[in-house]
């Protein structure tokens, strides 16, 4: 017989999760990006586990090879990139005056040679072009809305190592404190998101990590100083989908212009940036399939502005990621409700009429 | 010395896991590594006596491995009565459909003693397929000869009641 969608219970459940987010919000941001990292972390130390270690033995050498990654990082990457970034960040004024520059001879030039051009420019000025200008020159302040998340470096590490060590003790608990009828149930959904969300934070990784690489590799070869900043820009962008290339496009470009006088090598470092993101698609998404969790715009754009109004700037940053997980947690339990109820009731195999011989 | 430092690295209930695991029809052609992996995607539970795992007519979600203690499955009869059909024995294992398609469970399963089992979900063993292919073929190989088996049987059961009557 099949049962109704419980409808009540998932409102109810929706809304309390709701609440709750938005009640202890920034208290729970370090536990899911610690979540998030013990996802990443955890194919290494299963690794290891299956090579016959102790669970704890293994946590603290990924967190040793993880420290020894991070000092080198931090004595020569990172001082060259913040270099590079302050650098940046300096010349952002003379990149929005440039820009400004080259939009208003373009205005006056179709003003000019446009008819009822000027009336329309006039609209767009006050619309569109002076309200995402101030916001452009906003754009440094935002990045210290960045900070708050340094505060998190000691602490996620902390929260990440405690969940590599005790998580999977939990689970056990959990288990065996369940129901008996209800745990292959449970089990089964835990075990569908668990692949589900793996495979997906693990391939938004690669992802990030192979857009910072050949943009650095693109980046270097055409000679920009910064390549090592706007590449790790880029790969960091990557987390929001086609943020990455974007950005890198646009922050390239114009350091690219500046650097060689040259409106061609802005768009040359464009294409650069195009290409890195058709390679993405059509290259690396077949091997990380489970990555690709395609939204809806109008959910795209829902998820920025709800969570720039929950976590402010943090929330912009993880609004994407945080959707798309969401959807894919919708997906395990549609899935999980539809076989349940035989909503999804497989065919009978179609040689099932010929006799065993 | 280097014998205490083995002890204080190394986990010996994956050894001992693996050794259960190696006794097991389904899983006797795997190789160490692989026996390995398979042991990481196990969940373990202690049922206890009375308890029911799956009722018939449950959607079968996994394969059950019964480590230690018993478990009885039985059918339900038209007037409602169980009826057993068979007890379980440590080193045996049921509901190995749940592998191949989401189905209803022809039977109800429940722990007669106090008994320790291991689970195994299609998500789990898919993920493993796809990381190691010959794992995949040799436990699929296994559960097609055995379903073979089962069917073999059936079909001269039931030749054979038709033949009587």
């Amino acid at each position: 017989m099949r049962r109704p969608f419980p409808f009540i219970p998932f409102i109810l459940g929706a809304g309390l999760a709701f609440y709750l987010l938005s009640r202890l919000g920034h208290a729970l941001i370090p536990f899911i990006l610690s979540s998030a990292l013990a996802y990443v972390t955890h194919p290494f130390i299963n690794y290891c586990e299956v090579k016959g270690l102790r669970r704890a033995f293994s946590v603290t050498l990924f967190y040793l090879i993880a420290l020894a990654a991070v000092s080198v990082a931090a004595n020569n990457l990172l001082q060259m990139a913040s270099a590079e970034l302050s650098f940046l960040q300096e010349q952002s004024p003379a990149y929005l005056a440039t820009i400004k520059g080259i939009v208003s001879a373009a205005k006056q030039f179709i003003a000019q040679n446009v008819p009822f051009a000027s009336s329309i420019i006039e609209r767009w000025d006050i619309q569109l072009y002076e309200p995402l200008m101030r916001q452009a020159e906003n754009i440094p302040g935002y990045l210290l809305g960045i900070f708050p998340l340094l505060s998190f470096l000691f602490l996620i590490p902390l929260i990440t190592y405690f969940m590599l060590i005790d998580g999977p003790k939990a689970v056990r608990h959990m288990i065996q404190a369940c129901p008996a009828r209800h745990v292959e149930r449970i089990l089964h959904i835990l075990s569908e998101i668990d692949a589900s969300l793996g495979n997906y934070l693990r391939g938004l990784l690669i992802a990030s990590m192979a857009v910072a690489i050949a943009s650095f590799i693109g980046l270097s070869l055409m000679g920009l100083s910064q390549a090592l900043a706007i590449s790790l820009l880029a790969g960091l962008g990557n987390f929001v989908p086609y943020l990455g290339p974007a950005m890198g496009a646009a922050i390239g470009g114009l350091a690219a212009i500046f650097q060689f006088n040259s409106f061609a090598a802005g768009l040359k470092v464009a294409a650069l940036f195009a290409g890195i993101r058709l390679a993405d698609d059509l290259l690396l998404e077949p091997f990380i399939a489970k990555r690709s969790v395609k939204l809806h715009p109008l959910a795209f754009l829902l998820s920025l502005m709800a969570g720039g109004e929950l976590f402010g700037f943090i929330g912009l940053v993880f609004a994407v990621p945080a959707a798309c997980v969401i959807k894919e947690l919708g997906k395990v339990l549609w899935a999980w409700y539809a076989t349940e109820t035989r909503l999804a009731a497989p065919e009978p195999h179609p040689a099932v009429e010929v006799p065993y011989v | 010395m280097l014998k205490n430092l083995r002890k204080l690295l190394y986990d010996p209930t994956l050894q001992a896991k693996k050794d259960f695991l190696r006794s097991l029809e389904l899983f006797k052609d795997l190789k160490d590594r692989e026996l390995a992996e398979l042991a990481q995607a196990l969940h373990c539970r202690v049922y206890r006596q009375g308890e029911v795992l799956f009722q018939e007519g449950d959607i079968g979600r996994a394969l059950f491995i019964l480590e230690s203690g018993s478990v009885e499955l039985s059918r339900r009869r038209p007037d409602g009565a169980g009826q057993p059909l068979y007890k379980l024995k440590p080193g045996e294992f049921f509901g190995e459909m749940a592998l191949l398609e989401q189905l209803p469970r022809a039977a109800t399963a429940q722990a007669a003693e106090d008994s320790r089992l291991y689970l195994l979900y299609l998500s789990k063993l898919e993920s493993l397929i796809q990381e190691h292919p010959r794992l995949g073929i040799q436990v699929m190989t296994h559960l097609a000869q055995l379903l073979s088996a089962r069917l073999r049987r059936a079909t001269i059961g039931a030749t054979a009641s038709h033949a009587s009557s």
